[in-house]
């Protein structure tokens, strides 16, 4: 497996950090037809210029007119990450950070609660990897090859898979063990010479 | 008789009418018939035979090159590696087969079911107790047409003495003789055989009504061939029964030239040693001095401890990937056993093989003796099965049966030993059967 070329970027603990202080505005329920209160397609219009790259115009903004709220308050979270000055300083990441907002973190939707992705290290850590991976970056100090083994223990949508395996397996080598318990009792069929 | 409360008749003979299952009845209810203990049938299909004829018409004698993975070996490998969840969690690429981790016994032991793919159905699964002679019992999963398929097998190991297996109704075809205190027996059919009758028995005294129906059963059903191990057939040739098979298929114990030349005088018919393992059926018939490999789907390796080949003329550790047992798929699976490889234009064959890794014995004068120099002295004597064990003060525990002669088999070791040597002969225990042969401290 090759990996994906990276630069080094800010420090891991900082935007850790910044992901444990979202503010509560950002879990607020975001606007979808006239219920809510949250403008997300404002809100990552606004990310985009502080970025360095043009306002969403209408015909971007499908993306980001909610129809699902966890899907809204996960590019909620995930636009205040990259809200971070580190990465507006650099004034280069609006496009990747368009495209990441847009679908790149769809996979996560369904298997772990926006609102993990503050209150849990652990999902604090990942979320801040996948961003840092989308804009082409690894965390400060950190090899290639350190930044991708460190998303791949991480990696949820993996480690879900991974369990539900382990479940499947589980449940084959049960059936297995009872046909054996249960063929073990029957006759076998007949053997023609000595082994 | 016992018979199983699981199944029918029927059930054991998809294939045979009962209309045509008069001889089973026979020897079933036969005056001389041994006390069977067990019913059994082929449990073979229609489709199921369709396949074991399949097997039988795509078996051709494998060759391939030394140093050559053949690539139906690495399809096998490939298939393995994502359906076969010990394979699987181990690891390793198919183009890579190589460095492919290898398994044991023990895994089989252990796990039988991580050796299933996770696709096939396991309605037909049937189950075999294997005890092993290095003591790991175990318990191998199989399928009925796993198990027929050793019919098609002997056939190409008798064919190559120039004898065929006909079978038809109203015949036995095989007895399958052992001489054990006590083993599964039962009278059977084999719809691969055309429907032809199959009796296995144990030659011990006890499981008959009297000693003398032993060779009047075996008279009256004149099998086609025997099969057994180097054990019931010199218990078989000391009976006095008169009608003559076309073979004698040995397996599972090392056959010595002297006892097979005795067996071959005794009933004037060629012997064949096969060896065979429950885990992959046949693998390898007798030829010249060593084994052929047989089935056209086993590929063989002989590798060191690190899973390497080893090289050309060394000895290593057999070792097996393919065969036909749905449930048992072996990937780089090593038997235990230990033989050279050599490559032949003619074929595949296993020199030196013995079962067990190599022991090395202490000669009076301190000189390493290799278990194969053992053997190549012992080969002159008609010795049914030995054990020669070094103990730890450096003498010789040897086990015979008992009544074989023992000053020759003592001058034999001592030609290699050392004249001072200290011998002390026992003989086996009334039941035992699978031994060690060779062991020291």
């Amino acid at each position: 497996m090759s990996l994906a070329r990276t630069e080094p970027g800010p420090p891991l603990e900082a935007l850790t950090h910044r992901l444990a202080e979202t503010p509560g505005d950002f879990l607020a329920a975001p606007r979808i037809g006239n219920a809510g209160t949250v403008d997300v397609a404002a809100v990552v219009s606004d990310l985009l210029h502080a970025l360095g790259g043009e306002r969403l115009h209408e015909v971007d903004a499908a993306p980001f007119v909610p129809g699902d709220p966890r899907r809204a308050t996960l590019q909620l979270v995930a636009g205040w990450l990259l809200h971070d000055p580190w990465f507006r300083q650099a004034g280069r990441f609006a496009e990747p950070a368009r495209s990441l907002l847009a679908s790149g973190l769809d996979r996560l939707l369904g298997v772990i609660a926006p609102a993990d992705f503050i209150s849990d290290p652990d999902r604090r850590e990942e979320l801040v990897r996948l961003v840092l991976k989308a804009l082409g970056l690894r965390p400060e100090g950190e090899s290639e090859t350190q930044a991708a083994d460190r998303l791949t223990t991480l990696d949820s949508v993996e480690r879900l898979r991974v369990m539900r395996d382990t479940r499947l397996a589980q449940e084959r080598i049960r059936k297995v063990q009872e046909a054996m318990e249960k063929k073990a009792a029957e006759e076998a069929a007949a053997a023609y010479g000595r082994e | 008789m016992t018979a199983s409360p699981h199944l029918t008749d029927d059930e054991r003979f998809p294939l045979i009418p009962e209309s045509s299952r008069g001889l089973l009845a026979r020897l079933r209810e036969h005056e001389a018939a041994p006390r069977y203990n067990m019913a059994c049938g082929d449990r073979l299909t229609g489709e199921g035979l369709r396949r074991v004829r399949a097997f039988e018409e795509s078996l051709v004698r494998p060759v391939w090159n030394e140093g050559e993975v053949p690539a139906w070996v690495r399809e096998f490998a490939a298939t393995a590696l994502l359906q076969v969840p010990i394979y699987r969690k181990r690891g390793g690429r198919a183009d890579a087969f190589e460095a492919l981790p290898t398994s044991t016994r023990a895994d089989i032991a252990r796990e039988p079911w991580s050796f299933v793919p996770d696709d096939q159905p396991l309605d037909d699964l049937i189950v075999y107790y294997t005890a092993g002679a290095s003591g790991t019992p175990m318990n191998v999963l199989a399928h009925p047409e796993a198990a027929a398929k050793r019919l098609p097998l002997f056939r190409a190991a008798l064919r190559e003495r120039g004898v065929s297996l006909d079978g038809g109704l109203d015949r036995v075809s095989i007895a399958f003789v052992c001489s054990q205190r006590t083993t599964l027996t039962y009278a059977s059919l084999s719809s691969v055989l055309g429907g032809a009758g199959h009796v296995k028995v144990n030659l011990n005294p006890g499981e008959w009504r009297h000693p003398d129906d032993r060779a009047r059963f075996l008279d009256d059903c004149a099998p086609e061939i025997y099969t057994g191990d180097p054990l019931s057939f010199a218990d078989l040739a000391a009976l006095p029964q008169t009608t003559r098979p076309r073979a004698l298929i040995s397996s599972a114990l090392a056959l010595l030239p002297a006892l097979r030349a005795r067996l071959e005088a005794r009933f004037a018919c060629p012997v064949i040693d096969l060896y065979s393992l429950c885990e992959s059926g046949p693998i390898g018939v007798s030829h010249g001095e060593g084994f052929r490999v047989l089935p056209s789907d086993l590929f063989v390796e002989v590798l060191d401890g690190d899973g390497t080949s080893v090289a050309p003329g060394k000895r290593g550790e057999v070792t097996l990937t393919g065969g036909r047992n749905p449930f048992l798929p072996l990937l780089r699976y090593r038997t235990g056993d230990w033989a050279r490889l050599e490559h032949r234009a003619d074929g595949v064959y296993l020199l030196d093989l013995e079962g067990r890794a190599p022991v090395v014995f202490r000669a009076v004068d301190g000189r390493a003796i290799n278990n194969i120099d053992v053997t190549t002295v012992l080969r002159p004597f008609a010795l049914a099965r030995f054990a020669v064990h070094q103990q730890g003060d450096s003498s010789l525990r040897v086990r015979l049966n008992s009544g074989d002669d023992i000053a020759p088999v003592a001058a034999a070791l001592r030609s290699i030993f050392g004249t001072d040597q200290a011998i002390a002969f026992e003989s086996f225990e009334p039941g035992e059967w699978k031994v060690v042969p060779y062991a020291t401290p």
